[in-house]
């Protein structure tokens, strides 16, 4: 995966705000995940317009107080855990 | 809610694979899904087969049980399985679970209310609902929460007034010299003075998520809102996995729910003599809630 990889959500998955988390049911599989503040915020980026990794390390690191090599690293493991669940897909530039 | 029961049958094997399956945590499927047409077709392998047929805002059910099943357990899959299945598809909050009620709600519900117990198949929900009763407090219900909405209160619907155990537990709560025909099947223990049956309904307090473990040692621990909804799903009657507007209408009543009532994790060791000290452990976590 690459940071210029661009994303987009699915449109089968729902999302609930909870304690300051957000919860994901994927209606096409009826299982659901958890985010944290960062990965919240991340999929709110994503929900809003399809975008390539590196944009959305910029918002991050202009948002929460990290560096941005881990910002990077730790974003594309998360792209990488969405898209395995299909929660994401790849979208066209 | 209707439903007729039909003459035993064999089960015949089904074409096509299940939508849906429920699976018990020995990996055994205990239900499975499948559409016929507009209709749905459950079936209880080895118990028995139910037909849901839309008919105006509800269904009509049909039930087969298989030659070797009695009319009871049939009866049993309806109350327990069936109808909170077609309640929570109608839009109703069903859980599987006990409850019962820790202090009598007064009429402004001010005060008191129930607790849930919610957990796997075999994890001791009914026992605990039952040790609970025999030392006073009175249970609303052993195997299906039923919630309906009330001036921002979920009241819990009162059930059957019966316990079903394995033998047992059956003796834990009735005596050592208990007898029962078949030792094998559970046993319907019915409400009374020394088993009290809460006859009307209550504000649910608390939930109580019991873990998988039998062998953890007593603990109670808060759940985040977030840790809660997750707790919360899998113990949801789904009628169609597939239907997405109504799993979207549910997952947001069990987000509410997961906000709006106090969620914890409990563990305990599954022996009898355990029990009193889950009791005292679940008792001053209810007397800490904000009153």
């Amino acid at each position: 995966m690459q940071l210029t990889d661009r994303f987009t959500v699915s449109q089968d998955v729902v999302t609930r705000e909870v304690g300051g988390e957000l919860v994901l049911l994927d209606l096409n599989s009826g299982q659901y995940f958890g985010l944290d503040a960062v990965g919240g915020r991340i999929w709110e980026l994503l929900s809003n317009a399809p975008c390539n990794l590196n944009e959305l390390c910029d918002k991050i690191e202009s948002e929460f107080d990290a560096p941005r090599q881990r910002i990077e690293a730790d974003l594309i493991a998360l792209a990488r855990q969405l898209q395995e669940q299909e929660l994401i897909r790849a979208a066209v530039p | 809610m209707d439903w007729t029961l039909e003459a035993p049958r064999e089960q015949a094997a089904l074409s096509g694979d299940p939508y849906d399956c429920w699976v018990s945590p020995q990996g055994f499927c205990m239900a499975e899904f499948r559409h016929v047409g507009h209709d749905y077709l459950i079936r209880f392998p080895g118990q028995a087969d139910f037909l849901l047929q839309p008919e105006k805002d509800t269904f009509h059910t049909s039930a087969w049980p298989s030659p070797d099943c009695d009319g009871q357990t049939v009866a049993n899959l309806y109350h327990n399985a069936i109808e909170p299945i077609l309640g929570n598809h109608s839009g109703g909050l069903f859980l599987h679970g006990s409850a019962v009620v820790l202090q009598q709600a007064k009429r402004s519900f001010g005060e008191g209310g129930a607790i849930a117990f919610l957990g796997l198949s075999r994890g001791g929900k009914t026992t605990l609902a039952g040790s609970f009763a025999a030392a006073g407090f009175p249970f609303l219900t052993e195997d299906v929460i039923d919630l309906r909405m009330e001036k921002d209160l979920y009241l819990l619907q009162p059930k059957r007034s019966k316990l079903r155990l394995f033998a047992d537990s059956a003796r834990f709560l009735l005596g050592a010299d208990a007898s029962f025909a078949d030792e094998n099947i559970k046993q319907e223990v019915v409400a009374d003075e020394g088993l009290p049956f809460a006859e009307t309904q209550a504000p649910l307090r608390q939930i109580y998520i019991l873990g998988a473990d039998h062998a953890a040692p007593i603990s109670i621990r808060r759940l985040s809102n977030q840790d809660a909804l997750s707790a919360l799903l899998p113990h949801a009657f789904i009628l169609d996995v597939t239907d997405k507007a109504r799993l979207k209408a549910h997952f947001e009543r069990m987000a509410d729910l997961s906000q709006d009532i106090a969620c914890h994790a409990l563990d305990f060791t599954r022996d009898y003599a355990e029990l009193p000290k889950v009791r005292d452990a679940v008792l001053k976590c209810f007397a800490s809630l904000p009153s």
